[in-house]
């Protein structure tokens, strides 16, 4: 006897979505930096071009002529501002659709899947079957009618979401819809930027002025005036992201178009060649893939400027969300270092947030590398010299240490929430810049790390004069890193008996009092060398693991290293020399 | 020393720099990736794109303008300016040289 049940219906398949909401993002991106360029138009218009003191009818003519020009450039602002943000929610909402659209082809397959049970059963039940097998049925069936619902306002919502973007295209795809539109209307940027802190004011003051803005103003300052806020501290990082974002993607524009032309000037090509520095960081730390999650390593751009410090530039590039991670680490870089080595850093920055993921996945983590002062940018064990006033003295150091600190603190003004764990990573001369911000201004951090340091400063004689808890101040020298050599050991001090020169104490010497931890390379020759001073960054060594156990606060799991003597009878004594290098795993890969 | 037309002329070197950055950003609307959208929005994005190109490099034409009449405005004026001393025409002639 056979078994009659209905089965429930097939379930239509989830139509294929081609489509790339990162993309959607990159034209909107252009968009906003385009609009930034015409605002500044409707800008000069209405102020600079105005020519004092000129009178007459050819005076006349001019400023009536410039008016209508201002205005119109104001308009097409506001207009392309509007579209730009209007694309941006469009990739929000298209990646919302290709959620919704993954978890409905999931639900189409078990659903195919359990059809094809039901007809199993069918097949080889029997009357007694019969009514548990409807009942299944009846449950699918149930199922299905669901499933087709939310197909149907999924398709629904898809295709309102395209006729809403198709619109908001359409509004002001011309000149006099603009006019209609936006003509005379005032720009929510202007009134804000008005009631700006001035330049003196502290990072928790602009936090105030920054929260105190209604969101359409916020974003129209990062469209209009990216310049003013890109680089303020106390404004949040994800704000200081996405102007620094406009800025970068204006400053390409206009120099490459400067380049195609021949009308670079050579300052302007120092520039460019930054810009693209900081577009390649981003893309660096952008290829990179989280460990834990499998998804591409998010970024901000903390700090761009590139005609800093003469045209060395500076550019701060994290990997991860600044705002949000538990975790952050600031790696401070040291000699050689300007603007055109971002990318060389941001793949330092990449190494350290994999690592550090991978010992902690449960938390967040951010890192970044902070190009913000002007660092001796010659390498003087690679033929560049010793310059006199850079590396073998504080001055730029310090000039730093104050830089350093100022950021530090807007860092932990701007966010909100529960304080991150935050660890400063000095290296090379950089930690000398580490440690005079430390000594000088007592940075708010939970954890200070100093590597390959030829010194810390002149005034630190120890640990405790950092002004951060001794037990969490650590130190990872390579036995066969010369620069690491540099710093004053036992009682002689170079600051003080070379007039001036020398970097102060060695923070891995006993006398000092940081932890040490190991920071050996298996493949160390036997002697020293200058390229020891470069890896304590890389993967699988013992520095980078050490360094991502500090930064997710696993201080138990941190390989500790005895630290350097120097006896009164002799030189100084590194018990590391003859110890056995080996090579933790930090990237999870074989 | 008349102050006036060297302001008239580093004003049009102004608007000679709104009109190169106005170029650039006609550039970058152009170039514009459309290809993240679907293929029922591509379309409209590409032909915004397109008209957004011609404002914005018109309007880089009108600040061109604006630079070209300026220093036409201060050749005049200097012409019949006699404060303008001829020790002074010199630097003069240099700030109405369009630089770029």
């Amino acid at each position: 006897m056979t078994v009659v049940v209905t089965l429930p219906p097939a379930p239509r398949a989830v139509p294929e979505l081609e489509v790339d909401p990162g993309g959607i993002r990159a034209y909107g991106a252009d968009l906003l930096a385009a609009s930034a360029q015409v605002d500044d138009l409707g800008t000069f218009a209405a102020g600079s071009a105005r020519i004092a003191g000129w009178t007459g009818l050819g005076a006349t003519a001019y400023h009536d002529a410039i008016r209508p020009t201002g205005r119109l450039a104001d308009a097409m602002s506001l207009a392309l501002r509007g579209v730009a943000r209007r694309v941006d929610q469009h990739a929000d909402a298209m990646q919302a659709l290709v959620e919704r659209r993954t978890t409905l082809a999931g639900e189409h397959d078990h659903l195919v899947t359990t059809i094809a049970g039901l007809r199993d059963r069918v097949a080889a039940g029997t009357a007694a079957d019969a009514a548990a097998i409807q009942a299944a049925c009846d449950d699918c069936a149930a199922r299905v009618r669901t499933y087709e619902t939310d197909l149907d306002r999924w398709a629904t919502d898809l295709m309102a979401e395209e006729e809403a973007m198709r619109e908001a295209f359409a509004r002001v795809q011309t000149l006099d819809q603009v006019e209609r539109r936006y003509g005379g209307v005032a720009d929510p940027a202007d009134g804000a930027l008005d009631s700006m802190p001035g330049s003196g004011a502290p990072p928790s003051e602009v936090k105030s002025w920054w929260d105190g803005l209604t969101r359409e103003q916020q974003l129209a300052i990062i469209a209009a005036s990216p310049g003013s806020i890109g680089n303020r501290d106390g404004i949040p990082p994800w704000a200081r992201d996405a102007a620094n974002t406009v800025s970068l993607d204006r400053d390409l524009a206009d120099w490459g178009n400067l380049e195609d032309q021949g009308l670079l000037t050579d300052d302007e090509r120092q520039w460019l060649d930054n810009a693209r520095a900081a577009q390649d960081a981003i893309t660096t730390i952008e290829d990179g893939t989280d460990p834990v999650t499998g998804l591409p390593v998010s970024t901000t751009l903390y700090v761009y400027d590139p005609s800093a410090f003469d045209g060395d530039g500076a550019v701060a590039v994290a990997a991860g969300d600044l705002g949000t991670a538990q975790d952050v680490a600031i790696t401070v870089p040291g000699f050689g270092t300007d603007g055109e080595s971002a990318p060389f850093h941001a793949d330092r920055t990449l190494d350290l947030y994999e690592a550090t993921r991978n010992v902690d996945g449960t938390g967040s983590v951010a890192t970044m590398c902070w190009i913000g002062y002007d660092a001796p940018d010659n390498l003087p064990w690679a033929g560049e010299g010793w310059d006199a006033a850079g590396v073998a003295g504080e001055g730029m150091a310090s000039a730093g240490g104050d830089r350093l600190a100022d950021m530090l603190d807007g860092l932990r003004d701007s966010r909100d929430g529960d304080p991150a764990h935050v660890t400063v990573i000095g290296h090379s001369y950089g930690s000398t810049t580490t440690g005079l911000a430390a000594h000088d201004h007592g940075i708010p951090v939970d954890d200070l790390v100093f590597v390959g340091s030829p010194g810390v400063g002149g005034d630190t004689d120890s640990a405790a004069d950092t002004g951060v808890d001794p037990g969490h101040v650590w130190a990872g020298s390579n036995s066969r890193d010369p620069v690491a050599d540099l710093g004053n050991h036992g009682w002689v001090h170079l600051e003080s008996v070379l007039d001036g020169a020398g970097l102060g104490d060695d923070p891995a010497e006993d006398d000092f009092g940081a932890i040490r931890f190991e920071a050996e390379s298996i493949d160390r020759p036997d002697h020293l060398d200058f390229g020891e001073h470069s890896t304590y960054f890389n993967p699988d060594t013992e520095s980078l693991y050490n360094l991502s156990q500090i930064v997710s606060g696993n201080y138990d799991d941190v390989l500790t290293a005895d630290p350097v003597t120097d006896p009164w009878y002799d030189g100084p004594q590194d018990p590391e020399w003859d110890r056995d290098p080996t090579a933790p795993d930090t990237d999870g890969k074989p | 020393m008349d102050v006036v037309p060297f302001a008239m002329g580093a004003t049009a070197r102004s608007w000679d720099e709104q009109h190169l950055d106005l170029q650039a950003a006609a550039g970058q609307i152009a170039d514009a990736p459309t290809g993240g959208f679907t293929a029922g929005v591509s379309g409209a994005a590409a032909r915004f794109a397109s008209a957004w190109q011609r404002h914005a490099t018109e309007l880089g034409d009108t600040a061109e303008a604006r630079a070209d009449g300026l220093r036409t405005s201060a050749a005049d004026y200097v012409r019949t300016d006699q404060a303008v001393a001829s020790d002074n025409r010199f630097l003069l002639d240099a700030v109405l040289r369009e630089a770029r």
